[in-house]
């Protein structure tokens, strides 16, 4: 939104509040002193408090319910709970057991409030209310019901706050200070009776302190609901009633980290970031992660120039609160095998390090000796949109086109020049508003572990059912496969089959299909991108919901989207087969380039942030920053462009990595037109406006055209598909990061050793 | 002694001591302010014509007989003395706090606030510690509303952009009987 | 009072005395171009550094009492190079020089006297006592050819 933009919408709303002020402040005349009521008001002083009074007048609704929370009267639809109510009269009820993306449990009893007429206090967060309902969230038999209830729930909770890793940040702690009583009637000085419960053992991610436990069950629905891993449970009952995983047994899930958030106390703890900060002794950056498509939004929590943690952040858009596992734990990735300095190869051939005007000038002099057909730049997984667009500003400059990502995408058809065909077109959002899924070459639980519980939702409520063509993997919900040849989709899409699959998408209203990118590397990747456009649009012009997008493709990694918005070509291939002499890898670490396939005397140029396949073949090393380290533009799988914010120092003498380019164009003597941040962001929108516009998609559209394009490619496809990521230990470790981080490898590790276990 | 004493005591009493707001450091004489309101007898005389007009001629009235003041553009930094740098080169952030993963409660963020770009710190090698040579890096204000924050960023001629939390949500009632229901599959199967 | 007193050649004599003392002309311009004085006085003592310490009474308090650096110090000399047990004879803490004086305690625990190194390659250098935040990546070593 631009300034102009936002002054407008704000000046809008301000005259819409005027309508009602003169009423109000009519009012208010015959009331107060006249001699306040005439004094000239300013129309600036005047108008917060006329937009408070529009803000608390309600007006009836007829499908709605009118209930009255502490004598305030609200409009909420019917079978609402009285917790939801109340959060709309901006009263907070407290709870432990209650999770708004949860199912409710009612067994913390947290939420009691008095209800006019009813005998007993009710649980707010399971009573559905009634129209005329008079709840009562602060009277004196609320507040004694909920000092009771916390009276209760710390006879069996331990007093270890000080060496409690949830302290500061802890529920119970804050909700004891606000609804506990002032004084204790704990007496069982001896601690005869104090309830201790043995730690379980639920793999390298979580630390279980179960004495700590208040039976909130938040963790066991977590599992079950989202996650849909049905390892947790409670067994016995009373004082002996335990939550825990029946038989020793790690925690198999790639959301497994997200119960830890859940946990209102300190029993469900975060292992690798045990005895490491105080919440109030660090300090918190917003920003995005890329360590998968979807560019889940986090907050990076550091404390002396160092990543300590990383935990999800809000977005109802992409990832509602959940995180997946590898986003949360690489962080310490970022510690290990970085790239802090320069390097060059000595005569030896080995690697030393350099200052950074002897790694620029070799590296300006290797480009500028190199003839334009004969450079080549591959952008790796983790590239941000600045370094992109530089580095293809700079490659053009010196005349070259050969400017492309690892990541593989058939240019036939309509290509990477219609956005519509190499992205999440339906959204994630709108994932659990679909009522069928058709899964095509994907694992999307490992590939894009939130969307699949965005899938998962809708499988749960929405009762949506989900096909899957490709190897048979677990997606934590039941589906049916279809098969795992590719041409069962030419078949669907040709109309030849009759499978239940084709009927099952032509009865739903609200379709979507998704194509894993990785099935498009192989020699028919075109014909079946083909295939699957023309069964998607087959499908979405027949539906009622005209703005409802059937298409999918779910892209591998963070920078693959804004490197195909820039205009890189997707895939080394050809490419490299023509003896390149110089290459510039931007942070490629996937071993698509290796130096068997290269020249012997080409000159590898290196820039990234870890010390990788890309570094181990490079001749230049320069050190760049990781995602936590610069003011970075990421543009997510759905096409959504956003920014990671600086959290920490890039180590060493490692720099941003646009910054490093625009360097070394000075000294190639092609000059880059930006020196700043804006004016690099400047270019990106003149090249594409998507990839400034932060936190923002925009709607695709010339599907048919794309689909006219692709008729002539519609050839017999015979092959099977395979995915890359086929169990959990398959997805700890996929990029530089995660490869770096020991938590992700003690993962692996784990997982293996549950394999081998016998439950 | 006694002598100085009591005229002091007699200079109170003298016309001086009665002009004693014309010391004062307020630049508004006691007479040019309304009369002191525990000294007025009776509500203030209003017009007839005032009170049953109608609001609307009422404010048309009094817009008549004021001045109209136009909001100037403030720009504090040619006399707030902060350093050019830290004025041109800053980028504020105006962003509604996220809600913290690790609880439930949502009082603390309900408002807006402003923070500005983080700068590089170093490492103190005795203990470890960072230092920063920014002196804005701590500041983070509060606010009730974006365009309150804009209009601070603009006084003080920072460049600000606003990020938008997607926090919307679709309003669902929750269910305790899905937890049972027989042909669901919210149905629960662990407990 | 005698003649030579007060035609003021007794201070030439001590001026010769002291040229004498000091072994020579040359050598006492020498140290009079290392050490911005010159004196004479009875050696009280040497220490190990081979700094000679003199003491003349007839020169004012404070001034009786002077260091000679040794001739390996060059002009390279400071006041940290007097060892601790001349130190108390130089700032007339007492009387006795460290070889007369009997009550000097010598424990076995008493480490040798060092100068101050300050400023010279072998100075203390303070380091860092943390631990790094970030490992960096050792590239991996081609061939020792």
């Amino acid at each position: 939104m631009t300034k102009a933009d936002y002054y407008c919408s704000v000046k809008l709303s301000r005259c819409r509040c005027c309508q009602s002020k003169f009423f109000n402040e009519s009012i208010r005349m015959l009331r107060q002193p006249l001699t306040r009521a005439l004094a000239l008001k300013s129309p600036t002083r005047a108008a917060p408090l006329a937009a408070r009074c529009q803000a608390t007048q309600i007006q009836p609704q007829p499908d709605k319910v009118e209930v009255f929370i502490d004598d305030k009267p609200v409009y909420v639809l019917p079978g609402t709970t009285i917790l939801q109510a109340t959060a709309q009269a901006g009263v907070e009820i407290p709870r432990f057991c209650y999770h708004e993306r949860l199912a409710v449990a009612g067994n913390c009893r947290m939420c009691l409030v008095e209800v006019e007429k009813s005998p007993k206090p009710a649980a707010a967060c399971a009573m559905p209310v009634m129209k005329g309902m008079r709840v009562k969230t602060n009277s004196d038999l609320t507040r004694k019901a909920r000092e009771g209830v916390m009276e209760f729930l710390l006879v069996n909770h331990p007093l270890d706050c000080p060496i409690c890793d949830q302290g500061g940040e802890c529920d119970l702690q804050d909700q004891s200070m606000a609804f506990g009583s002032d004084k204790s009637r704990f007496t069982d000085i001896h601690f005869s009776g104090k309830r201790a419960v043995e730690d379980k053992d639920v793999g390298p991610l979580i630390k279980t302190i179960m004495t700590r436990c208040i039976h909130c069950t938040r963790c066991i629905r977590f599992a079950s609901e989202v996650a849909g891993v049905d390892d947790f449970g409670t067994t016995g009952r009373g004082t002996d009633m335990q939550v825990g995983t029946y038989v020793e047994k790690m925690f198999l899930s790639e959301l497994s980290g997200n119960i830890i958030d859940l946990c209102p106390v300190g029993a469900l703890t975060s292992k690798p970031y045990s005895f490491a900060a105080r919440p109030w002794e660090t300090r918190r950056i917003d920003s995005v992660d890329v360590l998968d498509p979807l560019g889940s939004n986090i907050v990076v929590t550091t404390r002396t120039n160092e990543v300590l943690r990383i935990l999800p952040r809000t977005n109802e858009e992409i990832n509602e609160e959940w995180l997946s596992d590898k986003s949360r734990f690489a962080c310490d990735g970022l510690k290990r095998q970085r790239l802090v300095t320069p390097m060059l190869t000595d005569s030896r051939g080995n690697l030393t390090p350099v200052e950074w005007e002897d790694a620029i000038v070799a590296a300006a002099r290797a480009l500028r000796d190199c003839p334009p057909e004969k450079l080549l730049v591959v952008a790796g997984d983790m590239a941000d949109a600045e370094s992109l667009m530089a580095l293809k500003d700079l490659a053009n400059k010196l005349g070259s086109e050969n400017v492309c990502t690892e990541q593989y995408f058939p240019l036939e058809g309509a290509g990477i020049d219609l956005r519509s065909s190499y992205l999440l077109n339906t959204k994630i959002a709108n994932v659990e508003d679909a009522d069928f899924v058709l899964l095509i070459g994907t694992n999307v639980r490992f590939e894009a572990p939130l969307l699949n519980a965005r899938i998962r939702k809708a499988y749960v409520h929405k009762e949506t059912d989900i096909a899957l063509i490709g190897p048979q993997v677990d997606l934590t919900y039941d589906y049916l496969h279809v098969g795992e040849s590719a041409s069962i989709v030419k078949d669907l899409a040709t109309g030849t089959s009759s499978h239940e699959v084709m009927k099952r998408l032509q009865q739903a209203k609200r379709p979507i299909v998704i194509l894993g990118a990785d099935q498009l590397k192989t020699p028919e990747g075109s014909a079946l991108l083909a295939y699957t456009q023309e069964l998607a649009l087959k499908v979405q012009e027949k539906l009622a919901d005209k703005e409802w997008k059937v298409l999918n493709v779910l892209q591998r990694t963070a920078s693959q989207v804004a490197a195909l918005d820039i205009g890189y070509k997707p895939g080394v291939g050809k490419l490299l087969q023509s003896g390149p002499k110089v290459v510039y890898l931007l942070g490629a670490d996937n071993g698509v380039v290796s130096r068997d396939q290269l020249p012997k005397d080409a000159v590898v140029i290196y820039q990234g942030h870890h010390g990788d396949n890309g570094a181990a073949i490079a001749d230049i090393v320069l050190p760049g920053a990781a995602y936590t380290e610069k003011r970075a533009t990421y543009v997510n799988a759905e096409g959504r462009a956003q920014q990671t914010l600086v959290a920490v120092t890039p180590p060493g003498k490692a720099r941003e990595d646009w910054k490093i380019i625009r360097a070394l164009s000075e000294v190639v003597g092609e000059r880059l037109p930006y020196d700043n941040l804006d004016e690099i962001r400047d270019r990106l929108s003149q090249v594409s406006p998507a990839l400034v516009n932060y936190g923002n998609v925009q709607d695709n559209n010339y599907f048919a055209q794309a689909r006219a394009l692709a008729q002539s490619l519609q050839k017999p496809i015979s092959g099977k598909m395979d995915v890359q990521l086929k169990q959990l230990e398959d997805y700890f470790m996929t990029d530089s990061i995660s490869r770096a981080s020991p938590t992700m490898a003690k993962c692996v590790q784990a997982v293996l050793k549950q394999k081998q276990s016998s439950y | 002694m006694l002598k100085a004493v009591s005229r002091a005591a007699g200079l109170a009493k003298t016309q001086l001591s009665k002009s004693l707001p014309a010391l004062s450091t307020c630049s508004v004489r006691l007479q040019t302010c309304p009369p002191d309101p525990t000294c007025i007898k009776e509500a203030w005389k209003i017009e007839n014509e005032s009170i049953i007009s109608m609001p609307d001629e009422q404010r048309q009235k009094n817009a008549l007989e004021s001045t109209i003041t136009v909001p100037t553009k403030v720009d504090l930094t040619p006399v707030n003395g902060v350093p050019e740098e830290h004025i041109k080169t800053r980028r504020v952030r105006i962003y509604k706090p996220s809600k913290n993963a690790m609880q439930s409660g949502t009082n603390n963020i309900h408002h807006w606030e402003m923070e500005f770009d983080n700068r590089q710190r170093w490492e103190n090698p005795l203990m470890g510690w960072t230092s920063t040579g920014d002196p804005l890096s701590n500041m983070k204000i509060q606010f009730s509303s974006p365009d309150e924050a804009i209009e601070h960023c603009e006084k003080n001629g920072w460049m600000w952009y606003i990020d938008e939390p997607k926090i919307e949500k679709s309003e669902k009632p929750k269910n305790y009987g899905l937890n049972f229901s027989w042909n669901r599959r919210t149905r629960v199967s662990t407990k | 009072m005698s003649v030579g007193k007060i035609l003021g050649l007794d201070k030439v004599v001590t001026l010769f005395n002291i040229i004498r003392q000091n072994g020579g002309i040359r050598a006492s311009l020498y140290k009079l171009y290392r050490q911005d004085e010159l004196k004479d006085g009875v050696l009280v003592g040497e220490d190990k550094f081979g700094n000679k310490y003199y003491e003349n009474p007839r020169y004012f308090y404070s001034r009786n009492r002077w260091v000679e650096y040794s001739d390996k110090f060059n002009m390279d000399y400071d006041g940290s190079q007097i060892p601790a047990e001349w130190f108390g004879w130089m700032h007339y803490k007492t009387d006795l020089p460290p070889h007369q004086d009997p009550s000097r305690p010598r424990y076995k625990w008493m480490t040798n006297y060092n100068e101050n190194l300050t400023g010279t390659t072998a100075q203390y250098v303070p380091y860092s006592t943390t631990r790094p935040k970030v490992e960096a990546w050792l590239p991996p070593r081609k061939s020792s050819v």
